[in-house]
């Protein structure tokens, strides 16, 4: 098992946003995390990742309880995460913010590595001594991944890769998670709005719905039953 | 008279220009106004009158000990109260409160320690000056132009070239993601402070070595330093130069016309000036809101 999160209860401040989420991420696997705005879908990957405390339950990685872990120590685990908004450090160039994605990496290493993702971004490659705030919106994208699998992680967590993109782009982005995933075997964790296009590529689907679990199944089940589909986001 | 205001002018820009290097490296990592790096100031200028004056070594030994000892304030500061109040979710404008406080607190002690009178490390015998585009500068004055340029030109090139550079561009571009990097966001507040208040230390030891010293010098240092750091578009280090020669030769060339008395006057006009009307500074692009 790569992930396992138990009775999860978490929040901001005073307000409580998970209440006793259970859900796990097996090796290999690709699983999406769906449901309406404000479910709380960033809320479980930023938990995982250590940015916010888990108030109950248990979070486990790889045979490791992360309770209480700093998203440094996370990191140097093997779970890296790309958050909600293509984030990229804007004022640092391509180059620059790949350097900073393979932070904890030896430093022989991080050139072989940098070059390696380079050739999966080959976008990247033409403006690696370009500006990252100067990049389109989906070039940035293609950066906020490539960023996030310099330190390769065991646990490749996206919030909304899809956001702001053309349907061209989303489609060249899921293309880009599936052989990744294929060809690194990380385990990855989406959190995804384009219900369709993300139902095409996971293995396992999760829906939440006001901090709690909706479902919980295959795309296959989901994607026949269009009924449910539409219960899930009301 | 003209090239002896330029030169005066370039004096008044290398301390500003430490000091607005300071301000900026603070704000950019920290996102609220360090108040209490005029006290900062005060410091450094005291620590060398101490250990010049009443501990008796020489005063470039002494301004050596001072420029690090103002840098434990700053990471005394962080340490023992921006920090735990980060901890607790406290916004920019609980922070500039507790700066705030954090400066009068520090004001007072020195003027407990020292009295409200001024202080001097100057010679006092009379320094002569050398002759320099017809006007006169003294060895000192030429030293603080140096280690100003000195001091920003390593503080740049380290920016740009170290992994430590790195770490705090990334911090000051999105301190989330910085995080989720693998960064350790605490640690680099925690020794740009030290790096942002020995350079408000320094600022306060060359503006001694050209003027007496009082517990609240640092004041007006630090409203210097705001609007070189504002002129020259916040954490831009290289329109902070632009903007500590600006209002230098602003203040300076304007005692032609009106009396010395109206520099503050001057800087505060300047700076209520661009932010009106050029809030980005000089050579600072326009924020771009992140999204989400
Ligand atoms: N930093 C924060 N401080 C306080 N409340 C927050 C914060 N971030 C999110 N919330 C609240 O937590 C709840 C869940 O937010 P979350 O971002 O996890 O939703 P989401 O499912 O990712 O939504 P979206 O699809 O819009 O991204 C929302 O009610 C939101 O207002
Ligand atoms: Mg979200």
């Amino acid at each position: 098992m790569m992930l396992e999160i138990r009775k999860l209860d978490t929040g901001y401040g005073k307000k409580q946003v998970l209440f006793g989420l259970s859900m796990e991420v097996r090796n290999g696997e690709i699983v999406a995390i769906i449901g309406p705005n404000g479910a709380g879908k960033s809320t479980v990957l930023k938990a995982v990742c250590g940015l916010i405390p888990a108030w109950n339950g248990r979070m486990c990685f790889d045979g490791t309880t992360t309770n209480g872990s700093t998203p440094a120590q996370n990191v140097a685990r093997g779970i890296t995460f790309a958050p909600q908004g293509n984030r990229v450090f804007a004022g640092l160039n391509v180059m620059e913010n790949l350097q900073i994605g393979g932070f904890q990496v030896p430093r022989k290493e991080l050139r072989g590595r940098i070059a390696q993702v380079l050739d999966v971004f080959p976008v990247l490659k033409d403006r690696a001594k370009q500006d990252a705030g100067n990049l389109s919106g989906g070039e940035q994208q293609m950066l906020a991944l490539a960023r996030a699998l310099i330190a390769r992680p065991k646990l490749l967590m996206l919030d909304e890769p899809s956001l702001g993109l053309s349907p061209n782009l989303v489609r060249s982005v899921f293309g880009k998670i599936v052989e990744i995933n294929r060809d690194t075997g990380v385990s990855i964790l989406i959190v995804e709005q384009k219900v369709r296009e993300v139902l095409r590529v996971c293995n396992r689907v999760y829906s939440l719905k006001l901090g709690k679990l909706a479902y919980d199944g295959t795309p296959e089940e989901l994607r026949d039953d269009k009924g449910k589909l539409k219960e899930l986001f009301l | 008279m003209f090239s002896q205001l330029l030169v005066n002018a370039l004096i008044a820009a290398s301390i500003y220009l430490v000091v607005a290097a300071g301000i900026s490296l603070a704000y950019s990592v920290t996102r609220f106004f360090h108040f209490a790096h005029a006290a900062v100031i005060a410091c450094g200028a005291y620590s060398v009158f101490v250990l010049h004056v009443w501990v008796g070594l020489p005063l470039s030994i002494s301004a050596l000990i001072a420029a690090p000892l103002g840098g434990a304030v700053g990471l005394a500061l962080e340490l023992l109260i921006y920090r735990p109040l980060r901890r607790k979710a406290a916004g920019p404008l609980v922070l500039l409160l507790a700066s705030i406080g954090a400066y009068v607190v520090l004001q007072n002690v020195m003027s407990l320690a020292f009295g409200d009178a001024s202080r001097s490390i100057r010679p006092t015998s009379v320094q002569e000056g050398l002759p320099f585009l017809g006007a006169r500068i003294t060895c000192v004055q030429l030293i603080s132009i140096a280690v100003a340029l000195a001091l920003l030109i390593i503080l740049l090139t380290a920016f740009v070239r170290t992994r430590w550079g790195k770490m705090a561009r990334a911090v000051m571009s999105d301190p989330e993601l910085a995080s989720v990097s693998g960064i350790n966001v605490d640690g680099v507040i925690l020794w740009v402070s030290f790096v942002a208040s020995m350079l408000a230390a320094t600022g306060g030891i060359l503006q001694s070595l050209d003027v007496d010293m009082t517990p609240t010098m640092g004041m007006t240092a630090l409203l210097a330093g705001v609007v070189a750091a504002v002129v020259g578009g916040i954490g831009r280090l290289p329109g902070v130069v632009l903007g500590a020669i600006f209002l230098a030769l602003a203040q300076h060339l304007s005692t032609w016309i009106i009396s010395t008395q109206w520099q503050d006057a001057i800087a505060f006009a300047i700076l209520l000036a661009f932010l009106i009307f050029r809030p980005e500074g000089f050579m600072g692009k326009k924020v771009r809101e992140t999204t989400v």
